[in-house]
């Protein structure tokens, strides 16, 4: 989608009136749908949609050896994957771009380890530990695909069982893992899992949750990802630059989205009943 | 991933010996101690100190632009290339692109492996806002960026080069870039930090759960129009923190600023010097 | 070169952009001030009582054909429609990378474009001024010698010597004396710039 120049000035005007294109005000949201435990080979999965950005996350768990310079740590991978069905741009090698820039955000956003401890992924130091998948498939981009992701992501692994270790026989070099049936599982802690919220920069104004046309008016913007009162990662996407104060105060705007939005997700999982059976994929 | 095996690739994996030493047992918080005491860096830097940069232009003959750049012993060579169609393109695009390549030093596949690809993402996110690209539409700089040494901080060393690079190369830009890295850990914010300092803020090592930051913060500026081209953090740092550091970051910039204008205009006397010579000899 | 030179970096503020001061090649202008692009020297040149910023670089300038430019090109493959060029150099500046253009038969000449031969304008080999058309096909510039300054200046004849025009559609070989049939370019002598012009293309072609 492209727009002419008086569409841009119209979407600009919206911003600055504090009354946007769709009627929201320049820091809500647009309204989302989540389901989890929808993919039933999956460990854990959540489907969120925010208007037209459609994503789908399942998460999987293996069985491998860590790195031998961090023998007390798990590992954690994130796929992104771009379908064409979400837009033509995606076809072929489109989306690759897209793919990596995402996936690089959020493992650096998860690379802290106060953010997503991996210590309790290990299983026995040095020779065995988890290791998660983290698969995200793009089925629609309505804009904002940073911010659904991050909440995908994390509705899912907080939807993830980790089977439990029933036994561990070491004979040698061999380790051998007796692991619990799925019906006696372990949750993962997600608590502190990071939110990413973009901010846009619109003329004088800042907005979070941009649609495609207001992606389009905007020169540059920063996505802020927060888990818990701290930073985890910010990165500043598109060709412009910014002055240093308004970097700042795209900041604090994302920052105070992001613990509203992380609030909003934690009430919504923790009215997620553990029986329920809800799901497109069912 | 596909490897060439025209090439000599080495092993797949290497693990360096000293991970399995007795001498690996030390605490991270008894290492910081060691890197960081009586208000003195490991290398007898302030905290707040950038290391000693040094500079050079064309040094790589067949590019357009080069530049060769220190800090301390990190070492990067950067070199710029003519604009060229870009490849596998059919539609018209109105403004030039910017390709980047980054390549670190850890023995590794020639291939890009995804950290090498993040940064060169951020590179060329940094880059796009400072060159006109409008004056090359259709067309694409090639950029390359290779790390011989990295001792930290190799990020920034190669986009202030890469600034160079482009300058030297007569590409057309909007201004000045230069680019500075800051670690914190433990509160205590180390400019430039070295490797050691850099792998020790990129985790927490106070582990009795207080609420310190670690983490690494990279900007890079625009010097005459005071913008912020790139940012971009990775760890667990709060608002105050990262306010802070961003101040201290802003200066760090302003003070290398003056040693690449004062480079740039060496070499510019420079090759007007050689060109009257040139003259000189053929009107003879 | 006379007296001091003005040395200036990108970014750096040359001077208030107003009735008298305009931004000219190199220079570009932002919220009433003129700016430099390039790291090189300020030039002012004076043109109907207005002074026109520019700023030239010591060494090589990164440039690339645009709409309008005068262009030096070699002529590398001809065809019944078209012919295949490189170009070479851009006003003065030479290029380190040739860059691919097509010219239509169409627009070789001004009068008569139907009559046109693409075989009795151009060889390959041929070095020719052209100016650069607007870009409508992505990746490809097109070229146009309609003008009577426009054309082969330099071309050799069948047996390999160089040619000098008899008339402005034939040259004749200085050896064997045969003549040929190209679309001659009228070189204005008292154009400075032109005859640097050639003079580069004489050192591309040697």
């Amino acid at each position: 989608m492209t727009l002419c120049e008086a569409e841009k000035t119209f979407v600009l005007h919206g911003v600055e009136e504090n009354f946007r294109i769709d009627g929201r005000e320049r820091e809500d949201y647009r309204p989302m749908e989540l389901e989890t435990d929808i993919v039933s080979h999956a460990f854990g999965s959540a489907r969120l949609r925010l208007a037209n950005t459609d994503v789908l996350v399942a998460v999987k768990i293996e069985v491998d050896t860590p790195f031998p310079e961090r023998p007390f740590e798990g590992k954690l991978e994130f796929f992104v994957d771009c379908s064409a069905n979400a837009t033509p741009d995606f076809e072929g090698r489109g989306g690759e771009d897209v793919a990596i820039e995402i996936s690089n955000t959020l493992s650096a956003a998860y690379h802290s380890p106060k953010v997503f401890d991996l210590r309790k992924l290990c299983i026995l130091k040095g020779r065995k530990c988890w290791k998660i998948f983290v698969d995200i498939l793009l089925l629609e981009c309505g804009g904002n695909l940073f911010d659904a992701v991050s909440l995908a992501v994390k509705a899912a692994l907080w939807n993830t069982q980790v089977p439990l270790i029933r036994q561990i026989d070491i004979d040698g070099n061999n380790v051998e893992l007796k692991v619990s049936e799925l019906s006696d599982c372990q949750r993962l802690d997600v608590k502190t899992a990071p939110v990413m919220v973009t901010v846009c920069k619109i003329g004088e104004h800042c907005i979070v949750d941009p649609n495609v046309a207001e992606e389009q008016c905007s020169v540059g913007s920063i996505v802020v990802s927060v888990s818990e009162n701290k930073f985890s990662t910010v990165l500043q996407t598109g060709t412009g630059s910014l002055h240093s104060s308004t970097l700042l105060d795209c900041l604090k705007l994302g920052y105070k989205v992001a613990q509203r939005l992380d609030d909003a997700l934690w009430s919504t999982l923790s009215k997620i009943q553990p029986t329920e059976d809800v799901g497109f994929l069912k | 991933m596909p490897i060439d095996r025209k090439r000599i690739n080495g092993p797949e994996e290497t693990v360096p010996y000293n991970l399995y030493t007795k001498l690996n047992t030390k605490s991270l918080l008894q290492e910081f101690d060691e890197l960081f005491c009586d208000g003195k860096r490991a290398d007898n830097r302030a905290p707040l100190e950038h290391r000693k940069i040094f500079l050079k232009t064309g040094v790589v003959s067949q590019a357009k632009g080069s530049a060769y750049i220190e800090l301390g012993k990190t070492k990067v060579i950067v070199s710029v290339f003519d604009p060229r169609e870009i490849p596998n393109r059919t539609d018209y695009s109105l403004k030039g692109e910017i390709y980047c390549e980054f390549n670190c030093t850890k023995r590794r596949l020639h291939q890009q492996d995804a950290e090498e690809k993040q940064y060169s993402a951020i590179m060329k996110q940094a880059l796009e806002s400072t060159v006109c690209r409008h004056e090359f539409p259709n067309f694409q700089v090639d950029i390359y960026a290779l790390v011989l040494h990295n001792d930290g901080s190799p990020l920034s060393a190669a986009i202030t080069a890469a600034g160079v690079a482009l300058s030297h190369a007569g590409v057309p830009m909007y201004d000045l870039i230069v680019s500075a890295t800051l670690g914190i850990q433990h509160n205590v914010k180390f400019l430039d930090p070295s490797n050691t300092e850099q792998r020790l803020c990129d985790v927490s090592i106070s582990s009795d759960g207080k609420e310190d930051s670690h983490g690494i913060i990279v900007i890079s500026m625009l010097h005459t129009h005071e913008q912020i081209s790139q940012f971009y953090q990775v760890g667990n740092i709060s608002l105050e923190d990262i306010t802070e550091s961003v101040k201290v970051l802003e200066t760090a910039c302003k003070d290398i600023v003056p040693l690449v204008q004062k480079h740039l205009v060496k070499h510019i006397l420079k090759t007007i010097k050689n060109n009257e010579d040139y003259v000189i000899l053929v009107s003879s | 070169m006379a007296g001091e030179l003005l040395i200036c970096v990108p970014g750096q503020r040359l001077c208030l952009c107003d009735k008298v001061y305009t931004s000219g090649q190199g220079t570009y202008e932002r919220q009433g001030y003129i700016y430099s692009q390039l790291a090189g020297y300020v030039d002012i040149v004076e043109k109907d009582g207005v002074k026109i910023v520019e700023v030239h670089t010591s060494g090589e300038q990164t440039v690339v054909p645009a709409q309008g430019d005068i262009v030096t090109a070699q002529v590398n493959i001809i065809t019944q429609q078209y012919c295949k060029c490189y170009i070479k150099c851009i006003g003065d500046a030479v290029l380190r990378r040739p860059y691919r253009a097509v010219l239509r038969r169409e627009d070789i000449r001004a009068t008569e474009k139907d009559k046109v031969e693409v075989y009795k304008s151009f060889r390959p080999g041929d070095i020719i001024l052209a100016r650069v058309l607007p870009i409508t096909e992505a990746h490809t510039y097109q070229l146009s010698t309609a003008e009577n300054e426009l054309g082969v200046v330099i071309a050799h004849s069948e047996y390999g010597h160089p040619m000098v025009p008899v008339s402005w559609t034939q040259m004749q070989c200085s050896k064997t004396y045969v003549k040929e049939f190209r679309k001659v370019a009228k070189v204005v002598p008292e154009n400075i710039n032109q005859q640097r012009l050639i003079k580069r293309a004489e050192l591309v072609t040697e």
